[in-house]
This record gives structure tokens, C-alpha cells and sequence, in this order.
């Protein structure tokens, strides 16, 4: 318990400077101010903010993506309630009663609501990643690559289980996801695979253009599709009484809690995140609640529920990459793909050899979603003017906006036409209900996989009863069976169907 | 997903046998890709003794999304489905032809006319453009970037024509 009091007063200790202080408020308004913008994820906004933080240091560079990260998170639940359009997959369920709410000139709770359980979520968040940080640390140290390979495995198949729609079509862009990782030199022998000797393929294909094109020109072209028009039925009553009332405290604080709690596990887990975390806490809060029939309606509980959820998800999937390396969904690869850029290798050895860093970052977290709660509120009324700029203005921004960004990743023009090649091909994918945060997934844990594969093979001398002689590699191929079977079992595919039914009408 | 009636994504009216197009399509594109990686990566080495080549593991995964776009296909093939969605073009269109110009002029021609020059081309993938506002709005943005990427962070990027350089 002390060290986890003496880890926490290192990370305050790093995220108190001014200077990193100022990179957190920055990062956070920032990710806030692009997270707003309609049709623009937290993926895609922090691909596209990714450059900016390449001329920093390294802790400074995470505390600001981090930043970014729930600012923008932040700013798509603002939409969402504000216009009927939400920012980012994981606010979907806040806009349906946060919207319903607006109508009826209740905005101003709305957004308080989801400001606070967002706030209280990310405190439980930040203290459980400080508490489970060392131990996980310590096992981590005991996996050799078979463990660290079926580890992966399951992941992959949380992932699989964990997605909207089609088990198969999820599988089957988790492994297009990988083959698109092995493009490149190959680890070990230098070899040059799938490249075609194209001299800027020879280095692999850059997960962020990747991420670029798939999540932000093809959401631009597809929200092109509608006519640029994109009818926002902006809110227009002013908002004013941003105070909740007693009822909506009463309400709202058995959801706010239920739905950290949901969130912290759902995060946690490999494949999870802060979109299926929402989606979970506004199913099981309209399933116990006494009155059903108010979600959908403007139940205020229907906005904290999934705030709080989506927030400590966000949080709490750092604990995976930190502690084993591991990143659990795509916005973590894309942290992964920062890191690098700096030189770190995320995973047990960070923890012990630059503490740091990385309990600046979470005591940075903590101070960041305090900063979202103090700052946005009063500022809503410019997010509000930034809701009304029109869509046949603001895509264009975005085009250069990434354009510029994915260039000044490596100086290359062929990053930015291999994201525009990327672009047609998320379009291609949407069009055919392919998710592609699989494929990005896939894609960010390949190397990773091949990586341990190879490693565990070569230590068994080619002998693949490797991952199920070992103990801990053979329990967790076995929860990754079990996991599987019991997806494809009707009743249980039945209940995750509903989940996201929600979202459908 | 709920779209708008009238909207470019208006189904196309299924054709023939195959039961849900979009799925069949679909599948049939995945095992494409996957035909290509096994051809682009039948030149690696693959397994030798115990360890793997480096063309082990792409032959691996390729066969695997080969069998899974099959599976996608048949279920599309056999299963009712959803019918094709229809494409829009123009968006399409002039937002790919931003990307690459940007691409083709910014080493050449520097920032300030490239990224003026995209926001420009990508505009005109709305049928609502509005010249006047289009440029002061480019200009500005144009503006922005120009301080904030070079200045601001430090990146390299050049501002003007090599020419004028």
C-alpha cells in the first residue's frame, strides 16, 4: 500500500510542473476543441493531434496525448448531446437521452451529469491503475513469449467477442488487420515482405497512417455520402441553469457508479474500450431501472450511466499497455506508435526503469479530467459556436489537417497517399459493414504476435504443444476457447445483439 | 444504420440468387486480398527446422483470411443479408484528388500553396461550396497551419515554392 501512496506522490511529484501542467490543459482543450467537431472519433482525433507532440519530451508527449485522448472523449459526449450527431461510436448512447434532455432545455444538467460521473470515474480509474499496476507488473515479468503469445490470443478474441455485428467478419479483420502488419522488413532476417521493393513500404506500413486513413478520411467521405448538409438539428434554446437539481443527483449517483464499475472491468480487458463500455452500462442501467420506459426520453440516468462508463474504460485500458505492453484497443496502439517515437518500449520494463513516466501520466490523468470538469463547462457556449460551423467548411480543414499531420510523421508524400489509399478502403469497408477497429487492432498486435511466436517456437525447438503444456499459456488459451464457443452459442449471441441494439433506432 | 431516404445510400435493388450481396461482395474481396499476399509473399522462404521463415507467418494469415473471406461470401451467398449500399461519387472523388494533390505539391511547391491548393480541390467535394467563403476560409487555415506546424512545433516543413527558396 505505501508504495502505491509513494508511486502516486512520484507521478503528482512529474505532472505538477508547470510546464507539464500547461502540456495537460493544453492537450485536453485541444483534444476537447477537435473532439467536438461532428464526425471526428477519438481515434481519428488523436491520429491527427499525433504530430504535434513529436518536438516534446518524452513525458511531456504522453501527459498531452493523454490529454487529448479524454479531452476529445469529452468533446464527443458534448455533441452528442448537443446536436443529435455524436462525435465518436462511444457517446452513440449518450445522445439518446442526453438529446432528449436538451430538448427540453435541459442541456446544461446533461452535460454537468456527464461531466461529473466522467470526473468521478476517471478518480476510481486513476487509483485503480496505481493499485494494479506493480502486481501486474511482477507477473507480466514471469511471462515468457508462449504466454505472451496466447496472452495476445485472447486479447484478439476478447476483441472478436467484443465487437458490433458479425463474429466473422470481426475475425476476419483482425487477421487482414496482422497480414497489413507484415508488410516490410521482416524482424529477424532482414527479409523484405510484400514491400514489392517500393523503398517507403521497405520500413512497413505506419500504423497512424493507417488509423488517418481509414478512421479519418473515410468517416469524411461517407459523411459526404449524406450531402454535406448533415442535417444537425443543433439545440438552439440557450442553455442556461448548468446546475443540476437534487432529483438529478439522486438519480444519477447509484448510475455513475454502476457504470465506473462496469467500465474499470470492460476496460481492462484486452479488446475492450471505452465504446463497448458505454453500450454495456446503458443496456444494464434500462434493464434494472423502475422505469424503463423514461430512457430514450431524456432519463438523466442514461447519461451518466454510459459517461461514467466510457471514461473509466478510457483509463483503465492504459493498464494493460503499461503493465504488459499490450495495447488493448486501437487509441493505445496509437499511444504505442507515440511511444516508440520516442524510444520507449511500453511494457514491465517502463514501469521499473522510467517510474516516471509512467505515473506522471497517471497522476496527470487525474489532474486532466479535473481540469475537463472546471474548464468545459463554463466554456460550452464556444463549443456550441464551434457545433455551427458547416460541414462543406470544416471537412475540407480536416482533409489539410491530416494531411499536413501524416506528412510531418516522416517527411514523406507517400504516407499521405498511402493514408488516401487507406481512406478508400475504410469507405470500401463501411460500405460493406466491416468494423475497422479490428483490422487496427489486428494490425498494431501482429508484430507483436509473429514476434512471440516465432520466439516461443524457437525455444520448444518447433514444437507447437508449447502454448498448452505450459500452465499460464494453457490457461489462457483455454479462457480463449471457452471465450469463443460460448460467442457462438445462440443464447449469448442473443444478449450481445441487444447490447447494441441500442444504437440502431 | 438509419439513413435518410433519398440519401446516396439508398440500396440498390438486390439482383438474383445471391441472397445478401453486401456480405458475398464483401467476402469476395477478402479472399482477393488474400490470393494477392499468398502471391506477393511466395518468393519469402518459409519454415526451416524449428523456426519459422519470414514467409511463414504471411503465408500463414493469408490462408487463414482466404478461409474466413470464403466464409463470409457463403454466408452471403446463403444467408438474407443486406443488399449493396451505393457509392457516392463526388465526395469520394475530390477528397482522393486533394489527398494526392497535396501529396504530389507540397515537396515542390512548399505549404502554403499546396495546402491552399487542397483545401480548394476537397471543398468542391460538397455540392454546396460557396466560392467566397471557400477562400477566405482556405486562406485562413492556410494561415494557421502555416504558423502553427513550422513555427509553433518545430517541424520541417517548407513554407514556399523551392523555387522562390
Amino acid at each position: 500500500m505505501s508504495d502505491v501512496i509513494a508511486n502516486l506522490a512520484l507521478g503528482f511529484g512529474v505532472a505538477f510542473s508547470t510546464t507539464n501542467l500547461l502540456l495537460c490543459l493544453t492537450g485536453a482543450l485541444v483534444g476537447t476543441l477537435v473532439g467536438v467537431l461532428p464526425g471526428v472519433g477519438t481515434i481519428a482525433t488523436v491520429a491527427m493531434l499525433l504530430p504535434i507532440t513529436f518536438g516534446l519530451p518524452p513525458v511531456g508527449a504522453l501527459i498531452m496525448l493523454a490529454g487529448i485522448y479524454y479531452g476529445a472523449q469529452y468533446g464527443g459526449s458534448t455533441t452528442s448531446i448537443l446536436v443529435n450527431i455524436p462525435g465518436e461510436a462511444g457517446s452513440v448512447v449518450t445522445a439518446l437521452d442526453g438529446f432528449q434532455m436538451a430538448k427540453k432545455g435541459r442541456a446544461g444538467p446533461a452535460l454537468a451529469i456527464a461531466a461529473i460521473g466522467s470526473f468521478f470515474a476517471g478518480c476510481v480509474a486513476t487509483v485503480l491503475i496505481a493499485l494494479l499496476g506493480a502486481p501486474l507488473t511482477k507477473l507480466a515479468l514471469a511471462f515468457g513469449p508462449a504466454e505472451y503469445f496466447s496472452l495476445m490470443v485472447l486479447g484478439l478474441v476478447f476483441a472478436v467477442v467484443l465487437a458490433k455485428g458479425s463474429l466473422l467478419k470481426a475475425i476476419a479483420m483482425i487477421v487482414f488487420g496482422v497480414l497489413l502488419s507484415m508488410v516490410g522488413s521482416d524482424i529477424e532476417t532482414g527479409a523484405s515482405r510484400m514491400a514489392f521493393d517500393i523503398p517507403e513500404l521497405a520500413d512497413g506500413l505506419g500504423f497512424a497512417t493507417v488509423a488517418m486513413g481509414v478512421f479519418g478520411f473515410a468517416e469524411i467521405i461517407r459523411n459526404l455520402d449524406h450531402g454535406a448538409s448533415m442535417d444537425r438539428e443543433l439545440v438552439q434554446q440557450k442553455i442556461s441553469g448548468l446546475m443540476p437539481t437534487r432529483k438529478d443527483l439522486k438519480e444519477s449517483t447509484p448510475a455513475i457508479l454502476r457504470g465506473t464499475v462496469l467500465g474499470s472491468i470492460l476496460g481492462i480487458l484486452p479488446g475492450g474500450g471505452a465504446v463497448i463500455a458505454s453500450f454495456a452500462a446503458y443496456t444494464f442501467e434500462k434493464k434494472i431501472s423502475k422505469t424503463p420506459q423514461m430512457f430514450g426520453r431524456g432519463a438523466i440516468a442514461g447519461v451518466a450511466a454510459p459517461e461514467s462508463a466510457n471514461n473509466a474504460a478510457a483509463q483503465t485500458s492504459f493498464i494493460p499497455l503499461l503493465t504488459l505492453g499490450i495495447p488493448p484497443n486501437a487509441v493505445m496502439a496509437l499511444m504505442v506508435g507515440a511511444m516508440t517515437i520516442h524510444g520507449i518500449v511500453p511494457g514491465p520494463q517502463v514501469m521499473q526503469k522510467q517510474p516516471e513516466l509512467v505515473w506522471g501520466m497517471i497522476a496527470s490523468m487525474w489532474i486532466g479530467n479535473l481540469m475537463l470538469l472546471i474548464i468545459n463547462l463554463p466554456l460550452v457556449g464556444i463549443w456550441v459556436r464551434l457545433l455551427r460551423v458547416p460541414y462543406r467548411l470544416l471537412f475540407p480543414s480536416i482533409v489539410i489537417f491530416c494531411a499536413i499531420g501524416i506528412y510531418s510523421v516522416n517527411n514523406a508524400p507517400t504516407d499521405v497517399v498511402l493514408a488516401g489509399v487507406f481512406g478508400l478502403v475504410g469507405y470500401w469497408l463501411v460500405k460493406h459493414d466491416f468494423e475497422p477497429a479490428p483490422l487496427l487492432l489486428g494490425m498494431v498486435l501482429g508484430p507483436l504476435m509473429e514476434e512471440n511466436l516465432r520466439r516461443a517456437l524457437l525455444i520448444s525447438r518447433g514444437d507447437w504443444s508449447v502454448f498448452v503444456t505450459r500452465p499460464l499459456s494453457a490457461v489462457l488459451m483455454g479462457i480463449a476457447v471457452a471465450l469463443l464457443v460460448l460467442a457462438l452459442l445462440p443464447a449469448l449471441r442473443k444478449k450481445r445483439d441487444e447490447v447494441f441494439v441500442e444504437s440502431e433506432n | 444504420m438509419s439513413e435518410a431516404p433519398g440519401s446516396a445510400n439508398d440500396p440498390i435493388v438486390s439482383s438474383g440468387r445471391i441472397k445478401g450481396p453486401q456480405d458475398f461482395w464483401g467476402g469476395i474481396v477478402l479472399m482477393g486480398i488474400a490470393l494477392f499476399a499468398l502471391w506477393a509473399s511466395s518468393n519469402l522462404p518459409g519454415m526451416r527446422g524449428f523456426s519459422f521463415g519470414p514467409g511463414t507467418a504471411p503465408r500463414m494469415f493469408a490462408v487463414l483470411l482466404l478461409l474466413l473471406g470464403a466464409g463470409v461470401a457463403l454466408t452471403g451467398l446463403f444467408m438474407k443479408g443486406e443488399p449493396l449500399q451505393r457509392y457516392g461519387v463526388r465526395g469520394l472523388f475530390f477528397v482522393t484528388l486533394a489527398i494526392l494533390s497535396f501529396s504530389v505539391t507540397i515537396r515542390p511547391l512548399g505549404l502554403v500553396v499546396s495546402a491552399m491548393l487542397s483545401f480548394v480541390i476537397a471543398a468542391y467535394g460538397s455540392p454546396e461550396i460557396k466560392w467566397k467563403e471557400t477562400l477566405i476560409v482556405g486562406g485562413l487555415l492556410t494561415l494557421g497551419c502555416s504558423l502553427l506546424f513550422p513555427y509553433a512545433l518545430g517541424l520541417p516543413l517548407d513554407l514556399y515554392p523551392s523555387i522562390l527558396r
